[in-house]
């Protein structure tokens, strides 16, 4: 099997830091190679060197045996390779036919070959199984899982021969992430060798064909079979033994601290009830449009219901807006970090006192105070760095996930409402956050927490209530829930039931 | 990933941190420097001294009150094309309401409340009825300036009688005396420009209110999910800019003797321009009341530098134009649109 | 859209450009260049007496220009067989548009005072050539058959009269300060020219110093801090010539605020209420040089005439003068009182 890409003892420096001292990995054609790491690993930074955004310090990469120049990132595509970013290079306004073809654009000179343009994009989609996106729709209007197979069609536009992806199942939901499977495996029939980054190990069993792991810039194993067993492999990534992904289930008390009463907001909420328990995790499931998004929106008075009732602690909450929800002691993590919780510009301190300013003022703000109380919860969650003046932009996902619940720690919330919490968080981090979850339930805070990642589910809830159209159709004891159970009942039950099976 | 491979092990650059927002100020601060420097070199004679810093001052603190409205607004990621035609709506306001009556105070209080109605105007387009700000304030400027030509029928109102018919000597807290009087030697209408200038960094910086309005600006989002009242920070911040114009007619219509209707002419270009140069994002979510302040000092100071010199219009045209670039060009470092 | 129906568009949209030119050009009557005693009437007025008169200026952001529009009003109601509309645009390009729109309505005479003449000479041409005579008033179009007549001001004239003035209070040695109008435009080139080249032939032996000439964009508050920084530039001013009156109010407020008014003297342009009033108390306003609005009136008196084929009866034979220029007359303290009904405000 001929090697498509191989790459030796790269190194790349910046001022001040060493972000790969002497990486080696080779992919071969038709095959599915896992790249595993911990954010800051060096993961990304080996991409781009590969895709050309970066030039490397030193080292070679051979790309079908004649050495890569370096740069030149527009040109890569003609040449072969393709990367497909987990922030999906595209420009919404743009129909899928210019998407696919922008800047390497079929022309019938000096204009545009537009009817080129469709043909041969309806074509690309076609190899890939998606016939059905329409060329001529805007790829803003597109769902994320369509825009993405639309940047695999930019991919093989240009005639690709190494296609690097990078945390492609962030965005996806299960049935998703099975179809997009299908399309890389045609890919590789094709002969194309396949980069494929992903936190999640059960992925890499499914689709891979073989791991190399990256830790502080270095290669720590390279060329494992998939089916190396996840100890193992983590022990590669964090250097040391992560004793548990998942800390001891609980069980909760009968105090009720939220209650919904038939929640109704078409099309999305079709009527929901639960209870929260003070002590317990509740964990919410189901595919992408269930309405699980919803429902917490619902909650948390960021949207109207049309019907139905929400208590906190027994009181009835009145008005729809975050400002009343979040004094009667809720606090919502939302699915989008960066758009939708944080100021990016802003510091660590300021991005978590900015729900409870009135502890540091009457009339004028205490800012001395405000940075300590905030260093002191950052501190506590193990925030790295937990330098309280650090810009936020700057920290990883985990990192950046932790400053939003310090958030919620400093107001001293009663129900937490956690949306995809560990969405983009690396292995390491993400026990971190299990612990700091449980930790919160044990000390008697309510959690709901909305998942995408089945295992995760299984792992730390208490209860678990799947929501399917709107609605809730079952409910698992987080004890003896599986996946399997859990996918099951979120498909409906007339889709293949194949789709289950596929679980492992 | 979802983010870059944070340096962790490096130190940060300094621009990383948020100081990188004072380097801007630095260079600012060195901007000013430099322009006194450069006009004191080039007219030692009338430039450094005690009576120019005057002057320049005095010709600052009409923009400047304006400036420091346009902040807040700026921060929120508004804009408020108005508040020049609005300098002269409220001062011809506050002309007929006087009648032939002399009371300081009720110009000075009617042009402030016209002004702030104005200001609500504005305020209410833009929060409730979603007007995208730049389009409201638009129309504003016209409204506005249509209003400053009809009042009085295009007249300007002759304010003397308010001091007894003349200049010289003003009462304590009679109108003119905001414009030409002075205290410890310092005229009025600077300690007003300082006093609004402290009290701006003091909300913005030190209030929950100043933090909510950079919130907003920030992430509006985020700011909503964090309980932050976005629609009333947003009204607020136009209302704001009205009553501070309100401010400004009154120190303008001071040292004029006169309400005219064609005052305050682009005045909201050179405020913009001011809170711009100075740091605080057109797209929201950083502000600086330090970088306005030296913003405008800036402008102030090329304007008299270039008029002392006695340069024509189109070399102080491009001059302006270039120093602006210089300016921002300084503080590059930190940038993001 | 499919072959056939672009063609459709097309002829039909040809026709249709066809047709309206065709009905524009055949609707004017005789193009009068000049107007002769055998008095031709004028085109298209159904009662043969009611002469149909639209007026064009530019925006009224000052005081002159509004006595323009209400002096070229008061002239028009003094007729009964005047039919009068006044428009008046934002700026060069709108009111390109609006006189566009005017020419539609058929008047007997436009009268316009454009924002910029060189913009607007090819849209005047167009009104002269569909057959309706034009009354150009200060601002001058730069061709000649842009306009049938032209009343004008003459600032070349002012700036001769402003130095003359000066120079002789001064006895020829001094410094003096101009501040100007709106830079660029011809009212303010030919004021300063008028000045400079004046001074030069007046006081050949240099005793008289601009020393520093800035541009005020007739408005007082700009007239003010001007006026503030060149006073801190300047220890030794003697006289201050500028452009305007209304804009001459900040210039004396800066004075007065350096408590400098016993060092000079100041004199200013067009006439207004204020100027006239302090040249009466004497002090720091000595003169200003009359620039009279009402040449709107006689603008509108003249178009007047043109539409309905007379002329001045002192002309022989008698007809309508293609240009006429107003004379600026000098206004000091001595003669304040005869020119006061003229004043503006």
């Amino acid at each position: 099997m001929k090697r498509v890409l191989e790459i030796r003892n790269l190194v790349k420096e910046f001022p001040g830091v060493k972000a790969l001292q002497g990486v080696d990995l080779d992919v071969l054609e038709a095959e599915v190679h896992c790249l595993l790491g911990a954010n800051g690993a060096g993961k990304s930074t080996l991409i781009k060197c590969v895709s050309g955004v970066l030039e490397p310090t030193s080292g070679e990469i051979l790309f079908q045996g004649e050495p890569l120049p370096p740069g030149d990132p527009a040109g890569r595509l003609k040449r072969g390779i393709a990367t497909i970013y987990q922030e999906l290079d595209l420009v919404p306004d743009l129909s899928v036919a210019e998407s696919v073809f922008l800047a390497h654009e079929p022309r019938r000179w000096p204009l545009l070959d537009l009817d080129k343009m469709y043909r041969e994009s309806a074509a690309l989609l076609a190899r890939l199984g998606h016939e059905s996106i329409p060329v001529r729709a805007k790829v803003g209007q597109l769902r994320p899982a369509a825009q993405q197979i639309v940047s695999i069609a930019r991919a093989l536009s240009g005639n690709v021969r190494l296609l690097i992806m990078d945390e492609p199942s962030a965005i996806l939901d299960e049935g998703e992430i099975k179809t997009l499977f299908e399309v890389v495996r045609r890919l590789t029939a094709e002969g194309v060798g396949v980069i494929y980054i992903s936190h999640r190990l059960d992925e890499i069993r499914r689709i891979g064909d073989r791991v190399t792991v990256l830790a502080d810039g270095r290669t720590t194993g390279t060329g494992l079979p998939a089916t190396t067993p996840t100890d193992q492999l983590v022990q590669l990534m964090v250097g040391r033994k992560v004793e548990q992904l998942y800390p001891e289930r609980l069980v909760g008390t009968d105090r009720v601290l939220l209650e919904v009463r038939d929640a109704r907001r078409l099309p999305a909420v079709r009527g929901v009830s639960l209870k929260v328990h003070a002590g317990e995790i509740v964990g919410l499931g189901g595919l992408v449009g269930s309405g699980r998004t919803e429902l917490l929106r619902l909650v948390y008075g960021l949207d109207q219901p049309e019907a139905g009732e929400f208590l906190v602690e027994g009181k009835l909450l009145r008005s729809n807006r975050p400002g009343h929800a979040i004094r009667r002691g809720l606090g919502l993590a939302p699915e989008d970090r960066k758009s939708q919780a944080l100021v990016l510009d802003w510091s660590e301190t300021k991005n978590v006192t900015i729900a409870d300013l009135n502890r540091f003022s009457r009339v004028l703000l205490d800012v001395r105070n405000e940075r300590a109380t905030a260093h002191e919860q950052l501190r506590s969650l193990n925030t790295v760095p937990d330098d309280p003046d650090r810009v936020v932009r700057l920290l990883s996902g985990g990192n950046q996930q932790k400053v939003v619940l310090a958030r919620w720690l400093l107001h001293q919330c009663r129900v937490l409402l956690l949306d995809e919490p560990t969405r983009g968080v690396d292995i390491a981090t993400k026990a971190e956050i299990y612990r700091i979850i449980s930790d919160l339930a044990k000390s008697g805070l309510g959690v709901l927490v909305v998942s995408s990642e089945l295992e995760e589910l299984v792992g730390i809830c208490t209860r678990i209530l799947v929501m399917r159209d709107g609605e809730i159709v079952a409910e698992l004891d987080g004890k003896d829930a599986t996946e399997h159970e859990l996918l099951r009942h979120a498909v409906a039950p007339s889709d293949a039931p194949e789709l289950a099976e596929e679980v492992v | 990933m979802t983010t870059p491979a944070p340096a962790e092990q490096a130190a940060p650059a300094f621009s990383d941190r948020l100081k990188g927002l004072r380097i801007q100020e630095y260079g600012l601060a060195a901007v000013v420097v430099l322009l006194f420097v450069a006009g004191s070199i080039l007219k030692p004679e009338t430039f450094p001294t005690l009576d120019n810093v005057r002057n320049m001052l005095t010709q600052a603190s009409v923009v400047g009150v304006l400036a420091i409205g346009m902040t807040f607004v700026i921060a929120t990621a508004g804009i408020d094309l108005s508040v020049g035609s609005i300098v002269a709506a409220a001062g011809v306001f506050g002309g007929i309401l006087i009648g032939d009556g002399t009371s300081s105070l009720v110009f000075i209080l009617g042009a402030i409340a016209f002004a702030t109605f104005l200001g609500t105007v504005n305020a209410t387009a833009v929060a409730y009825a979603r007007i995208v700000p730049f389009i409201a304030t638009l129309a504003m400027f016209s409204i506005a300036r249509g209003l400053a030509l009809l009042l009085n029928d295009k007249l300007p109102v002759s304010l003397l009688d308010l001091n007894g018919g003349s200049f010289g000597d003003p009462r304590p807290f009679s109108l003119l005396w905001f414009g030409n009087g002075r205290i410890f030697g310092i005229p009025v209408s600077v300690y007003v420009f300082v006093a609004i200038t402290i009290a701006g960094w003091i909300v913005l910086n030190r209030t929950r209110y100043g933090r909510y309005v950079v919130a907003v600006g920030g992430n509006r989002e985020a700011a909503r999910i964090a309980g932050v009242p976005v629609r009333r920070i947003i009204f607020s911040v136009y209302v704001l800019s009205g009553l501070l114009a309100g401010v400004a007619t009154v120190l303008l219509c001071a040292r004029l003797g006169s309400a005219s209707p064609v005052s305050g002419n682009l005045y909201e270009l050179d405020a913009i321009g001011a809170v711009v140069i100075g740091g605080t994002s057109l797209a929201g979510g950083r502000a600086t009341i330090v970088g306005t302040f030296l913003g405008v000092l800036t402008f102030a100071l090329i304007f008299s530098l270039m008029t002392q010199l006695n340069l024509s219009t189109e070399v102080q045209q491009v001059t302006k134009g270039l120093i602006v670039l210089g300016a921002v060009l300084l503080q590059r470092s930190d940038s993001r649109y | 859209m499919s072959r056939k129906r672009l063609i459709i568009w097309i002829v039909a949209a040809s026709l249709l450009a066809i047709g309206t030119t065709a009905c524009s050009i055949g609707g004017g009557d005789e193009v009068t260049k000049t107007v002769t005693v055998s008095g031709t009437t004028s085109s298209g007025t159904s009662s043969g007496k009611t002469v149909k008169i639209i007026a064009s200026v530019p925006p009224t952001d000052h005081g002159w220009l509004g006595a323009i529009s209400k002096d070229a009003k008061a002239a028009a109601n003094q007729h009964d067989d005047v039919d009068f509309e006044l428009l008046q645009a934002a700026d060069a390009d709108s009111q390109a548009q609006q006189i566009e729109q005017a020419i539609s309505q058929k008047p007997d005479v436009l009268v316009v005072l454009p924002q910029d003449g060189a913009a607007l000479t090819p849209v005047a041409q167009k009104a002269e050539r569909a057959g309706i005579p034009v009354v150009n008033i200060d601002r001058l179009f730069t061709a000649p058959d842009a306009a049938t007549a032209t009343v004008l001001g003459d600032n070349y004239q002012i700036g001769v009269l402003a130095a003359n003035y000066i120079a002789d209070e001064l006895k020829c040695k001094g410094n003096v300060v101009e501040i100007q109008g709106l830079a660029g435009i011809s009212v303010t080139t030919d004021r300063t020219k008028g000045f400079t080249d004046t001074l030069k032939k007046k006081c050949p032996g240099g005793g008289i110093k601009i020393v520093a000439s800035q541009p005020g964009d007739f408005n007082p508050d700009k007239g003010l801090t001007v006026m503030e920084n060149i006073l801190q530039a300047q220890s030794d001013i003697d006289a201050v010539y500028t452009h305007d009156d209304d804009m001459a109010q900040g210039v004396v407020q800066a004075i007065r605020n350096a408590n400098r008014d016993d060092e000079m003297f100041l004199t200013g342009v067009g006439g207004s209420q204020d100027a006239m009033k302090q040249i009466e108390e004497g002090g720091l306003y000595r003169a200003t040089f009359l620039y009279n609005p009402n040449m709107a009136a006689t603008a509108v008196n003249m178009a007047r005439l043109i539409a309905l084929g007379e002329g001045l009866s002192e002309l022989v034979p008698p007809e309508v003068p293609r240009q006429l220029v107003v004379p600026a007359a000098v206004v000091t303290k001595d003669n304040v009182k005869e020119y006061e009904k003229y004043a503006f405000n």
